[in-house]
């Protein structure tokens, strides 16, 4: 526990000293696509250092056992989240509490992680590098010594960061790089809105956008901006998700596809899951009001970013739309903007065929 | 693969088959189940006819237990000796990549062993003393040269060994290939499994059929289910999907599949029938509870379809390693979730029928028989992300003597107690090899 305070410690002054290189450049951004903001071009770096950060995105060799990368969780052709399961698999099999978050978009975001525990996107990296229950490194040291000795990382780093070579900033500054070039933007509805083609939208996805904006009120949280759309307000609700009962009586599997099955999971010889509590943004503030509350997320690429929510526990859009439809999870701390929507087949519908734009 | 030398394939096969055949007309439902060598490459020499001495232990490391690593672990099964149904030899390879399966070599002198996580190949010498398996290579760059990742079967083919991935690199998900090696362990060849004509991309295991050019395989789950907590993974309705329903039938010569089967809720170990004329392979869904048979039709067609519940499917007691004799008239299947070992009658494979069952521990995984069927042993680890939790999870390999009627207990090693860790796929060694002959 001492070791992992200690570089958890190391990573949050990492943090401080990489906001003040960024504040540095702060002024200078670079083009996106229609309906983004433009990228900071502190954190948008160099071309060599884009490719580098790609090939550190992609290098299970980064974690403590050779199996897992950035790409294992966040995976380029599931929307840079993960499809494969509701919680993220970590190190030798480990579950973590939460679902991959889309990478989408990840460069304009004030808070990272579904909690919002940090706050600069090149620091944030050595989270999931040191933690036990992800990639797993024991130390900083011989990952970067390993980094330095590499024959191709040594004169990528050298390009990338004449006179710096490989430390913990340029590694983080180069994967920032790269994930400031994934960005989700100039969809039909960026073109409809944005560029005055009307037509770009159906009519039945211009009655979801109207639903979406007034008689549902997503837009008060999944924000739509004058002449950008981010779909997020940049802060933490209490939507009941965390509430939502997982510790059913009993299982419906599906054991192949069309068969299903209830089970209880004592009745066939198992435990139920060692599943830790999540108190979610309360675990960093520690204000009773932030508890069960997790970071607003993009809509961005939302087809192709399921299952939903920080634990994975919405499958489908469908799922999504009748979660809010009912008013969330009903719980002591609710977010006072989540009240049932009541909803008609066909406005569900156009709301669906909406969030499938983005 | 073009050099592959299918000839002494079948004669292999058929040696194999004709030497049974003696015994065939004896075999009744209960008579000695014959030969866990039948698991084996029917390209392998060496078959151990007579008294097996050496049962060699692909184990898992533990948190908690001994040095946490995965080792290759060694039991002197040699009755009278002093040292049986004792560990006489460890051979830890560092660190836990999820240990699990192993495969002779076509002249059976390396043992190839594989781990799913780290995606390791451990080559071990168990030809030049089996009491005491040297490492002589570790292949590291499966990943990286094939994209596949999680080496699950090891199947000798002439001059080669044929791997079975279950997963891959790029989304650990179930679409993955076999890897061809030569018995240096240099990669030869990677080949993707099918996705058209019905086809999911899963692999798991590997059996062939020589005498008809025809190799099937099976499909299971990738990397971020094998790797899940099992009780997590069956109520995340996202990952149950990504289980294979498939098997493929292949042109072996040719390394093409040629049909694409569907048989779902993941089946997994595939045994062909080694009884002369009868061109039949069987296989358990580990999800569904029932055998497949695999069989020609009236039409020369091959077909697969579901012949035997195994258990109660409602209570998903997950069928998961099989023994079939020698003779096919029998065939030995474990059930992970009530550590049950259970014998079907396949006098008529289109009709197996349970018709002994024992409780070997809280969990069991792994069967393997001796050649004459008279001893049997099982281990208990399934996955260490699957096997049970607190005082069930039993880890263990224990031998039994059958005959025909009753297993009896001949021996345990507790593999806690050893500070081994979990006990998982077992093979057979002896120092004066006895092939071909008793």
């Amino acid at each position: 526990m001492r070791a992992a305070a200690t570089r958890a410690a190391t990573a949050l002054a990492l943090a401080s000293a990489l906001s003040a290189f960024g504040a540095t450049l702060a002024g200078e951004q670079a083009k996106s696509p229609l309906g983004l903001p433009p990228v900071p071009a502190a954190i948008a770096g160099s071309a060599p250092m884009q490719r580098l950060g790609e090939r550190l995105f992609f290098d299970r060799g980064l974690s403590a056992n050779n199996t897992l990368s950035c790409a294992m969780c966040h995976i380029p052709t599931q929307g840079y989240a993960s499809n494969q399961s509701a919680l993220s698999i970590g190190m030798e099999g480990h579950s973590l509490r939460r679902n991959a978050p889309t990478l989408y978009n990840v460069v304009f975001k004030k808070f990272l992680f579904h909690d919002g525990r940090e706050t600069d996107v090149a620091a944030q990296v050595w989270g999931p590098l040191l933690s036990p229950d992800e990639m797993g490194n024991r130390a900083i040291g011989p990952l970067l010594d390993r980094l330095r000795a590499d024959a191709v990382y040594g004169p990528a780093f050298s390009a990338a960061f004449p006179g710096e070579g490989v430390s913990m900033t340029t590694l983080g500054r180069a994967i920032a790089a790269y994930e400031a070039t994934l960005l989700k933007g100039d969809s039909r509805f960026d073109r409809a809105l944005f560029a005055g083609e009307k037509n770009a939208l159906t009519p039945l996805e211009w009655r979801g956008y109207d639903v979406f904006v007034h008689k549902g009120g997503c837009v008060s949280c999944h924000v739509i901006g004058e002449d950008a759309a981010l779909f997020t307000d940049q802060a933490w609700h209490n939507t009941g998700v965390a509430f939502a009962a997982r510790a059913f009586a009993t299982t419906r599997i599906e054991l192949a596809p069309g068969v299903f099955q209830n089970v209880r999971l004592s009745d066939v010889g198992l435990s139920a899951p060692t599943v830790k509590n999540d108190l979610g943004r309360f675990e960093i503030s520690g204000k009773p009001e932030d508890r069960w509350a997790y970071t607003t997320p993009t809509l961005r690429g939302l087809k192709e970013t399921w299952p939903y929510m920080h634990d994975g526990s919405l499958k489908t859009l469908e799922e999504v739309v009748d979660f809010y439809d009912r008013g969330g999870g009903p719980n002591p701390a609710l977010d006072s903007k989540i009240k049932p929507l009541g909803l008609s087949a066909d406005e569900r519908r156009a709301l669906m065929a909406f969030l499938s734009t983005l | 693969m073009r050099n592959m030398n299918s000839n002494s394939g079948s004669k292999a096969r058929f040696a194999l088959g004709l030497c049974l055949l003696a015994g065939a007309s004896s075999c009744a439902s209960l008579a000695p189940a014959r030969a866990d060598e039948t698991c084996n490459s029917p390209f392998m020499t060496g078959l151990i006819k007579g008294q097996e001495q050496y049962l060699h232990v692909w184990t898992l490391g533990e948190k908690g237990v001994g040095d946490e690593s995965d080792k290759l672990v060694t039991i002197d099964v040699i009755p009278g000796s002093p040292t049986y149904g004792k560990m006489i030899h460890t051979l830890s390879v560092g660190g836990r990549g999820e240990a699990h399966h192993m495969g002779f070599t076509d002249d059976r002198k390396y043992l190839w062993a594989g781990r799913l996580d780290d995606n390791k190949i451990f080559i071990f010498d168990v030809g030049s003393d089996p009491s005491t398996p040297k490492l002589v290579k570790t292949i590291d760059d499966l990943a990286e040269s094939t994209g596949f990742v999680g080496p699950h079967t090891f199947y000798a083919l002439p001059g080669r060994v044929l791997v079975q991935a279950l997963s891959n690199k790029l989304d650990h998900g179930g679409m993955t290939g076999l890897i061809t090696y030569n018995n240096a362990g240099d990669l030869v060849a990677a080949t993707p499994m099918p996705l058209d004509n019905g086809g999911d991309g899963y692999g798991y295991d590997i059996a062939i059929n020589p005498g008809r050019n025809r190799m099937l395989t099976s499909s299971f789950t990738g990397w971020t289910n094998y790797m899940m907590d099992m009780s997590q993974l069956i109520q995340d309705s996202s990952a149950m999907k990504n289980f294979g329903n498939t098997m493929v039938m292949w042109d072996l010569k040719a390394m093409k599949p040629e049909k694409v089967f569907s048989v779902p809720g993941a089946p997994l170990e595939i045994r062909w029938a080694l009884k002369p004329g009868a061109d039949w392979a069987i296989t358990a869904g580990a999800l569904t509870s029932k055998l497949y048979l695999v069989k020609e039709d009236d039409k020369h067609q091959w077909q697969a379809k579901a012949v035997a519940d195994i258990g109660d499917p409602s209570k998903i007691p997950l069928p998961v390693d099989i023994s079939i004799s020698s003779d096919a008239s029998s065939l030995w299947v474990n059930t992970f979730m009530d550590g049950t070992a259970r014998l079907f009658d396949l006098t008529n494979p289109e009709a197996p029928k349970q018709v002994y069952s024992k409780k070997i521990g809280a969990q069991v995984n792994m069967v393997s028989q001796s050649w004459d069927g008279k001893r049997v042993y099982f281990t208990s680890s399934l996955l260490a992300n699957w096997d049970k939790k607190g005082v069930d999870n039993e880890q263990f390999l224990k031998g039994y003597s059958w005959d025909g009627k009753e297993l009896k207990e001949d021996f345990v090693v507790d593999f806690h107690k050893e500070g081994l860790g979990r006990a998982h796929h077992m093979k057979f060694t002896a120092r004066s090899q006895k092939a071909e002959s008793n």
